[in-house]
């Protein structure tokens, strides 16, 4: 044992101190502040008040006539929309009509040389808003502006825009204007999750985010680590170190000290991010203000990270070693198998497709987390790592499942770990030649 | 050093993809001592070392190391193995990378960590500690590896070609250690095919050729069995007397005489000593009394030179 601890401790020790090591664990938490803090810098710049010129061709837009006064209601509809919520939410829109009954090109040309300039002028305009007299019966209307391609602005132009259009469309069909204004009244549906009979205060977007959270860790540190384990083994076998370690080890404790000094190195390496993440989401108003960057309280959807239960963790924290220990004894064996990285990129596909599909029946585990597909993949050794702490996230799983499938994935894990062992204990010391699938089952066989 | 063997090997194969390794080779490493394990190269010699290593394991026969089959890993701890391809870890610091060599062993990691210090000092390689593997030369590299093997103050040193492609200040370095080590009574097993160092180091040889013995025995005794036994004489009187003592039978089988000096055959009979003695006695006033053994080398290249010609050149190890 204490060989293994001696073939664990070089391994932390060694990668630890590697510049690969200490420019990835910090560069990643500046990406990830980049990521939380640029969309919400952006947002900031984007969601400030618009300045909309509306040409009004429509009926009753100055021209008079039988439609009325749609302009009119569009504009003081624009006026009323706001950011967010709240008393001190800013006016979405600035909105100025412009009377152009039957000359809207007319106005919209001689508006446009002043709409989308890149320095903010008192005079600009964000955007022009043309309505004319076909956009009550067809709902059609045009709008100029630099901001077209940002699907989010034209979708909120739209939202503030429909009701006025089904009303006016109402009141013409001769319907009370307040029943009216009553019946276009829009859906806004408040989501909290309800686990075992008890609500948990978190929304439904929190719960995705957690689930698809856990899902995206255990594939990038499969990937990232799985990947170190294969390729230190090759660098092991092409400077030969294996045959003086072979002759005091048995290739057993040699991949166990490797695995789990490696994901030692993993745990430690996610565990900073971790709490990296942590301490930048409960300091989210003071990093952000370090950015000059003001958030509005609920104004920006920013980032929070989802409460995490006890119960959860511990889940995710047993699959995850698990399925650490699965992959990685995985990798190693493939590592084994080669003698150069270049024969490894096409040796660890396998591998890498059972990865792959895992992360990827997270969507699907996340549509329904209860289906007989989600069921079976919670008894399949390579799957259970991603499939059981996601469906435990968003609904219960009954505790004789659960210990189902933990069984199932103890199995599977020493079965694969036996078996990587195997094909290990011959790899390391065959050179040359990449292994083939009979070699490979005649190591596996050979006592 | 108790008496008798230190690893027993009978009648082991190995063979791999095309080619027998080792066939049916058996043979003794007596306890105490130097013992030489030669052949050209292609003959088994790694094959046979990773075997006794447990690296490999043998298809047919039996090895057993101080006593046990197949355990070499676990008494790790009282071998020390050097292996034909050297290897460390080129990133780690010669110190470290030494001191994790010695915990692989069993030796706790501070007594490791003093015995690579002294080492490292004791072969001139003290000022190397805290730099990296792949900053030292290939010789210092090599050293490095032999204090690994050392480390743990083995009893039985295990080492395949241990002066491969060193120079010969280094090369006698580590002779002087390995030398050291036998004479403390420990057995080193070594594996070479240049005889030169053989003949100079071995009490006891093996020579293989193809995976199979050629020779085995102790170095004397294979000289004397292949060489016949020459002694070389010159005399600067007494030529008669001399010539009695020669026509001895029981002495000498075969007289090749020059007058003032002959070469002779030991008889089977007869001994080197046994005849100094009478030509004393017989007061010839020997100028010259010199004992002509065959070289290693001419052995080497008598009993194996035919088969090395057509031996592979390579060994390439698969399972």
């Amino acid at each position: 044992m204490r060989k293994v601890w001696a073939i664990v401790r070089r391994e932390v020790v060694e990668r630890v101190r590697t510049k690969a090591f200490i420019i990835g664990t910090l560069l990643f938490p500046v990406l990830m502040g980049v990521l939380v803090v640029l969309p919400a810098f952006l947002m900031s710049r984007s969601t400030g008040t618009k300045t909309i010129a509306l040409v009004d061709a429509a009926p009753g837009g100055g021209g008079g006539g039988v439609g009325g006064d749609l302009g009119a209601r569009i504009e003081e509809a624009l006026q009323g929309a706001r950011i967010g919520r709240g008393p001190e939410a800013k006016p979405r829109y600035s909105v100025q009509r412009f009377a152009a009954a039957g000359r809207a090109d007319e106005v919209r040309d001689s508006l446009v040389p002043s709409t989308g300039l890149s320095r903010k002028q008192a005079t600009g305009w964000d955007g022009i808003l043309v309505i004319t007299d076909s956009t009550l019966p067809t709902g059609k209307a045009s709008y100029y502006g630099a901001n077209v391609a940002s699907l989010s602005d034209m979708e909120d132009l739209e939202r503030a825009m429909r009701p006025v259009v089904i009303a006016k469309r109402l009141q013409g069909l001769g319907v009370d204007l307040e029943t009216v204004m009553k019946s276009v009244q829009g859906i806004d549906l408040a989501t909290t999750k309800v686990s075992n009979g008890k609500l948990t205060g978190e929304s439904g977007a929190s719960t995705f985010a957690l689930a698809y959270a856990m899902g995206f860790i255990l594939y990038f540190a499969l990937l990232l680590f799985g990947t170190q384990v294969m390729t230190s083994i090759i660098e092991e076998k092409t400077s030969r170190i294996v045959e003086v370690l072979a002759s005091s080890l048995t290739p057993f404790q040699m991949m166990l000290g490797k695995v789990v000094g490696v994901g030692l190195v993993a745990l430690l390496q996610l565990g900073i991010w971790a709490s990296i993440a942590a301490y930048l989401a409960s300091h989210q108003a003071q990093v952000m203000r370090m950015f000059g960057v003001t958030v509005a309280a609920g104004a920006a959807p920013g980032f929070s990270l989802p409460s995490m239960p006890v119960d959860l963790l511990i889940v995710f924290f047993v699959f995850f070693a698990l399925g650490f220990l699965l992959y990685a004894a995985a990798y190693a064996a493939v590592g084994a198998m080669c003698s150069t990285v270049q024969d490894s990129q096409q040796m660890q596909m396998p591998v890498m497709l059972f990865v792959l599909t895992g992360f990827f029946s997270t969507f699907m585990l996340m549509r329904d987390p209860n289906s007989t597909a989600a069921q079976v993949l919670s008894y399949i050794p390579m799957f259970t790592p991603f499939a059981v702490p996601l469906r435990y996230s968003i609904s219960p799983i009954p505790v004789l499942e659960l210990a189902g499938s933990l069984g199932v994935t103890v199995l599977g894990m020493l079965g694969i770990v036996w078996v990587a062992s195997r094909i290990y204990r011959v790899g390391i010391l065959s050179y040359g030649k990449k292994a083939t699938l009979r070699d490979m089952l005649r190591w596996i066989r050979t006592a | 050093m108790p008496n008798g063997s230190v690893v027993t090997i009978e009648r082991v194969t190995k063979r791999f993809a095309g080619h027998t390794a080792v066939d049916q080779l058996t043979m003794q490493v007596p306890a105490g001592g130097i013992f030489g394990l030669l052949g050209p190269n292609g003959a088994g010699k790694s094959t046979t070392i990773r075997m006794i290593m447990n690296i490999i394991t043998p298809d047919d026969g039996r090895i057993s190391v101080m006593g046990r089959e197949s355990a070499s890993r676990d008494l790790s701890e009282r071998i020390g193995f050097l292996p034909e391809e050297r290897g460390l870890y080129k990133k780690m610091k010669v110190l470290d990378m030494l001191t994790f060599l010695g915990e692989t062993k069993g030796v706790r990691r501070s007594a490791a960590r003093q015995k690579a210090n002294a080492w490292l000092d004791r072969l001139g390689l003290a000022d190397w500690k805290a730099k990296k593997v792949e900053d030292l030369s290939k010789g210092m590299q090599q050293k490095v590896q032999f204090i690994g093997a050392l480390l743990h103050d083995p009893e039985l040193l295990i080492l395949d070609e241990p002066f491969a492609g060193l120079d010969p200040v280094n090369s006698q370095v580590m002779k002087d250690v390995v030398v050291e080590a036998a004479r403390k009574g420990k057995t080193v097993l070594f594996s070479t095919h240049i005889m030169e160092q053989a003949e100079r180091m071995c009490d006891h040889i093996v020579i293989i050729a193809r995976g199979r013995t050629v020779v085995d025995g102790r170095l004397s005794e294979v000289k004397r069995q292949f060489g016949g036994r020459h002694v070389a004489l010159s005399f600067t009187r007494n030529q008669d007397r001399a010539g009695k003592v020669l026509s001895d039978p029981g002495l000498v089988s075969k007289l090749d005489d020059y007058g003032a000096s002959a070469e002779v055959e030991l008889a089977p009979t007869g001994d080197a000593d046994r005849l100094l003695r009478s030509l004393v006695e017989a007061d010839v006033g020997l100028s010259r009394f010199e004992i002509v053994e065959p070289s290693l080398q001419s052995i080497f290249i008598a009993k194996v030179g035919p088969e090395a010609a057509v031996a592979p050149a390579q060994e390439v190890v698969h399972a």
